[in-house]
């Protein structure tokens, strides 16, 4: 019995420990909290005015080095510059968690929930008919375009890739180039055939390589398959394959030839290496759309972002391109945006782009 | 011609880049195993490994002392899951599993105290386990390509084979190597003896958890340069499945890692061909031809008698 | 011995306990990232009980856990360690979305079939792994490792088939059509305010605990089962055909897991997505029939407390605390589980140096 009650004693002091711990703590909390840029009521509350952004991810997670990743990175730095932004997010673990996520944001009355990625559509669209007065915004998906509590943004990504093809079709002394995919699927292909046009445009003497890694988070197949790429003759190998991408750049650097990042600016993981990268500005959507909110602005229906407004566009370091590549970018990025460019976006109209047909 | 060297030269390569985590982790689980303690937490043990030694490599920009911690800190939890169940002879599959559940989780809630993200910072390419012979091989030719796919390799590729070696002189060739595999036929018999079956199970999990942290950090400090949460994802199930394949002898579960990361490489020479196979179905290759191996060349395997059993002192 | 040493030492005590220490060091882990532990735990018990709502989502994201809990917790009593839960609760669901999408039956009926369907497929992939291991001695662990991922890769191959694949954009198959699924009535929802997913599926998961309570303890079936399990030398020398036990004890099991995949998509997924990496299903089974401890009541209530621990551990990240921290708590909880009889074990002791 003895030890019994030392055991227990030695619980109760845990738990007392910790509760004087938390308390002592919150003061130190709160300071890191306002570095932290999470949520922070106090300085809502000063100004008055708190808006509450919710973001719901898909099963890819928040550090899923792809569109969730960049969504929350944008809310975060938003939510840094202006307080009386309050931001948080929920993680979907599967396919079933999205609806619950998002009523838990309804429940907690956020004024806007940014649902990422077009595999909530359905979730999305079914929480904004039964909640007409909630806002809502999609990325990635115009399905729930008809409804008017629903801001679908939609990215050109195909015109980033093609930007970062003809880098590619330049830079290739071999002209061959590598393509790494991480899943098949209408917008992931967007990535494959911008980038082939690109290539295709700038030199059309170049094969691209493709590589279909049916996963996101497979590093060792993704280097496997581009130093494949590599053996082939691939010296310049682009990748949307979120974690698998990893493994990509990982597989360039280590046979000393470029790769080129998907989303964000991916120089940091390999600044010799990373020729350039296809952005696609999830981010700066994400902040618009609650920026809009704020202001009362908020329109639902498709929010499109493409070259004209910067939505798209190749990566800001520029460090290993060539006097020439940057010429070329600026044109084709000129020829986009006056309409005498046209980049593809669907597999059809690049009969290059092989990985769809692999069902 | 050129065209079989590159993809048998592709294949060989992809065979190594995928073994080295699978086997670190592998001989960690004959150690365990054959002493007579089921480690089913070795997945959790690689996940802290590949955490620890990424976080280390990072701070300290040495990717010995990275992957040395790594090892490490797997060996802390093996070291947990020792005194759960030599010590107190718990139940071995619980113990794992909740290894399992413990690991990751402390992995990432420590990722997001230091970093304030689950991921670390990508490594420099110094503070990376660096790659052998780099300049010794040129691409050119095909031979010239296929020599540097297959020996321009990292280090610890290098070095998982020498540890085979070694572990497996232990095993078979010291009186260590003999008495541990005793405790895992018959721990009575051992006691009687004079041989303390408690200290060598001990001994024993915690080599392995040392080597499952090593197989984790081969994963985040060469395969690739940071620890995300999915850096280990069934990696650990894998090694473990090897291990049973090799009939818990390291040779054996070597050649269950090699056979592994040969259909992986498979996977992905079929992927870049021209083939139109859905990549779901060739996704699946490593684990059908595993199960076929086993049927057709395997069979049976031995288990340890006294596996998973707890062992009391008699008095 | 008294009364109150009696709860001490029972089952229930010991895992309460084991619970607590989960707790605290959880809480040892949020104050590491600057966390008040009492503020999370405070939105972590709220997130549960605020609303009718909210309980019933627990029980929605518990209602699979059970089941599997149920499953994992059979094979563990009858001497198999069922960690092929997850490639079972896989083909399940597949084959419930397939006949939920394609078979043309009335409500009722249509259910039903899914059921069976996931029923018979688990069942299926379950005895597969037996086959193999009576007939050429393959470790079931490792052919069951195997069937995850094969079981993995398949439900993506054939939710990509184009006549099961949805018409929209997502990667995901067509939802099931209404009538295969088994919500609870509109009224009662709106009634009692649960969520829009309330389902008959605990309904399901009762009725299974208590017939695996029946075959376990009522019958001859569990009777052999249980044997084998124990001993199987002792249990053929007894005149059991053990190979047929274990056939038997895996297409139970199996056929547990499918019916879990069924539930959980004619309950709340109603369609299943192209995976892009496991969904660990299996292993939250293995957890909740341990702190069950293998037992149908028991499971039962540890299905629901990890039910609600998930679902309110996810919203920690409201309040910026990282939801892993779940993965701490649980682990930890087994982890005491699991060496909890020492407790025990000290205390018997202790009363013998008493007297």
């Amino acid at each position: 019995m003895k030890k019994l009650i030392a055991l227990l004693l030695a619980v109760v002091m845990c738990l007392s420990l910790v509760a004087c711990g938390a308390s002592n703590d919150t003061a130190a909390n709160d300071a890191a909290n306002n570095d932290a840029a999470t949520t922070d009521e106090a300085a809502g509350e000063a100004t008055g005015e708190t808006v509450k952004i919710g973001m719901v991810t898909d099963v890819g997670g928040v550090n899923d080095k792809s569109f969730n990743q960049t969504s929350w990175e944008g809310l975060q730095a938003l939510a840094a510059e202006d307080p009386t932004f309050e931001v948080s997010y929920l993680e979907s673990k599967t396919d079933a968690d999205y609806a619950s996520n998002i009523e838990s944001f309804i429940d907690e009355d956020y004024d806007l929930i940014i649902c990422v990625g077009y595999m909530l559509a359905d979730a999305t669209r079914a929480a904004a008919e039964a909640n007409p007065d909630q806002k809502f915004a999609i990325i990635d998906d115009n399905s729930c375009e008809d409804l008017p509590n629903v801001a679908c943004l939609m990215f050109a990504q195909a015109e980033a890739s093609y930007l970062v093809g003809v880098v590619a079709g330049m830079a290739t002394e071999t002209n061959t180039v590598g393509y790494v995919q991480g899943m098949v699927s209408e917008s992931m292909n967007q990535f494959g055939v911008g980038f082939i046009s690109g290539v295709l445009a700038a030199n059309p003497e170049a094969t691209v390589l493709q590589f279909n890694a049916n996963s996101f988070g497979d590093p060792t197949g993704g280097s496997a398959a581009t130093t494949d790429m590599i053996t082939k003759g691939a010296d310049v190998v682009f990748h949307a394959a979120g974690g698998t991408g990893n493994g990509v750049i990982e597989a360039c650097a280590a046979n000393k030839v470029y790769a080129i990042g998907v989303d964000a600016d991916q120089s940091p993981l390999a600044p010799e290496y990373v020729l350039t990268s296809a952005m696609k500005r999830v981010d700066t959507a994400a902040q618009d759309i609650s920026k809009a909110v704020k202001d009362g602005t908020f329109t639902a229906g498709t929010h499109m972002y493409d070259m004209t407004n910067g939505g798209v566009d190749i990566a800001p370091t520029q460090d290993l391109l060539t006097e020439e590549m940057i010429a070329a970018v600026e044109e084709a990025k000129a020829g986009i945006l006056d309409g005498s460019i046209v980049v593809p976006t669907t597999a059809e109209e690049v009969p290059e782009f092989t990985l769809d047909d692999a069902e | 011609m050129d065209n079989v060297i590159n993809t048998v030269g592709i294949i060989i390569y992809a065979t190594l880049l995928y073994t080295p985590p699978l086997l670190f982790a592998a001989m960690g689980s004959c150690f365990s195993e054959v002493s007579g303690v089921v480690n089913i937490g070795i997945e959790g043990m690689m996940t802290i490994g590949a955490f620890t030694g990424a976080t280390v490599a990072h701070f300290t920009g040495n990717p010995w002392l990275g992957f040395i911690c790594g090892g490490l800190a797997g060996m802390a939890f093996g070291l947990l899951h020792g005194v759960a169940t030599v010590q107190f002879g718990a139940d071995q599959t619980i113990s794992g599993t909740a290894i399992n559940f413990l690991a990751p989780g402390v992995a990432i809630v420590t990722a997001k105290a230091i970093f304030n993200s689950s991921d670390t910072i990508p490594l420099e390419p110094t503070s990376k386990i660096p790659t052998l012979f780099s300049d010794v091989f040129t691409s050119g030719t095909a031979w010239s390509n296929f020599m540097k796919n297959i020996f321009s390799t990292y280090a610890s590729t290098y070095l998982v084979f020498v540890v085979l070696i070694l572990v497996w002189f232990v095993f078979y060739k010291t009186r260590f190597g003999l008495r541990m595999r005793a405790c895992g036929e018959h721990p009575l018999a051992c006691q009687s003896l004079g041989i303390d079956v408690q200290r060598t199970r001990m001994i024993c999990v915690c080599i392995s958890g040392f080597m499952a942290g090593l197989g984790g950090a081969c994963m985040t400090m060469a395969t690739t340069n940071q620890f995300r949460p999915t850096s280990i994802v069934g990696q650990g199930f894998i090694a473990i499945a090897a291990v049973i394949f090799g009939k818990f002898r390291p040779q054996g579960a070597m050649l269950g890692c090699l056979l592994f990361g040969m259909c992986s490489g498979l996977r992905v020479v079929i992927g870049t061909s021209s083939l139109n196979i859905s990549a779901q179905l060739i996704s699946m290759i490593p684990y059908v031809v595993t199960v076929i191996v086993l049927i057709l060349f395997v069979g049976k395997s031995h288990v340890p008698a006294a596996n998973g059993k707890p062992f009391v002192k008699a008095k | 011995m008294s009364k109150l040493e009696k709860i001490l030492q029972s089952a229930f005590f010991r895992t309460l306990l084991s619970i607590l220490i989960g707790f605290a060091v959880g809480a040892i882990f949020l104050l590491a990232v600057n966390i008040s532990p009492v503020e999370a735990y405070e939105k972590l018990f709220t997130s549960i009980f605020s609303s009718p709502k909210s309980l019933s989502y627990c029980v929605v994201y518990a209602t699979p856990l059970i089941i599997l809990g149920l499953s994992v917790a059979f094979s563990f009593r009858t001497g198999v360690f069922n960690i092929g839960a997850e490639g079972q609760f896989v083909v399940g669901s597949m084959a419930a979305c397939v006949v939920g999408i394609l078979v043309p039956a009335p409500p009722v009926i249509l259910p039903i079939l899914c059921i069976a369907a996931a029923a018979i497929a688990g069942a299926l992939w379950g005895v597969i792994v037996g086959f193999l291991k009576v007939k050429w001695g393959i470790n079931e662990v490792l052919s069951m490792i195997m069937f995850n991922w094969i079981a993995f890769y398949l439900s993506n191959y054939i939710a990509d088939i184009p006549l099961i694949k949805s018409d929209g954009n997502a990667e995901a198959t067509k939802n099931v059509q209404e009538a295969a699924m088994i919500l609870l009535p509109k009224s009662w929802i709106e009634g009692l305010g649960l969520c829009n997913s309330a389902s008959w599926g605990i309904f399901i998961a009762a009725a299974l605990a208590v017939m695996v309570y029946i075959i376990i303890e009522k019958t001859s079936l569990g009777y052999r089962l249980k044997a084998v399990g124990f001993n199987r030398d002792a249990a053929e020398y007894g005149g059991i055909n053990a190979n047929r036990s274990i056939m038997t004890a895996l297409a139970i099991s199996g056929a547990m897991s499918g019916i879990a995949g069924a539930t959980n998509l004619l309950g709340i997924g109603q369609r299943i997505a192209i995976f892009s990496a496991q969904e660990s299903y299996g292993f939250q089974g293995i957890i909740a029939a341990l702190i069950g401890a293998n037992n149908p009541l028991g499971v039962f209530v540890g299905g629901l407390f990890y039910g609600a621990i998930k679902y309110g551990g996810s919203r920690l990240n409201l309040i910026g605390a990282p939801s892993e921290v779940v993965n701490v708590i649980m682990g930890t909880v087994i982890f005491f589980i699991a060496v909890s009889h020492v407790f025990k074990f000290r205390l018997k002791k202790e009363k013998g140096g008493k007297k």
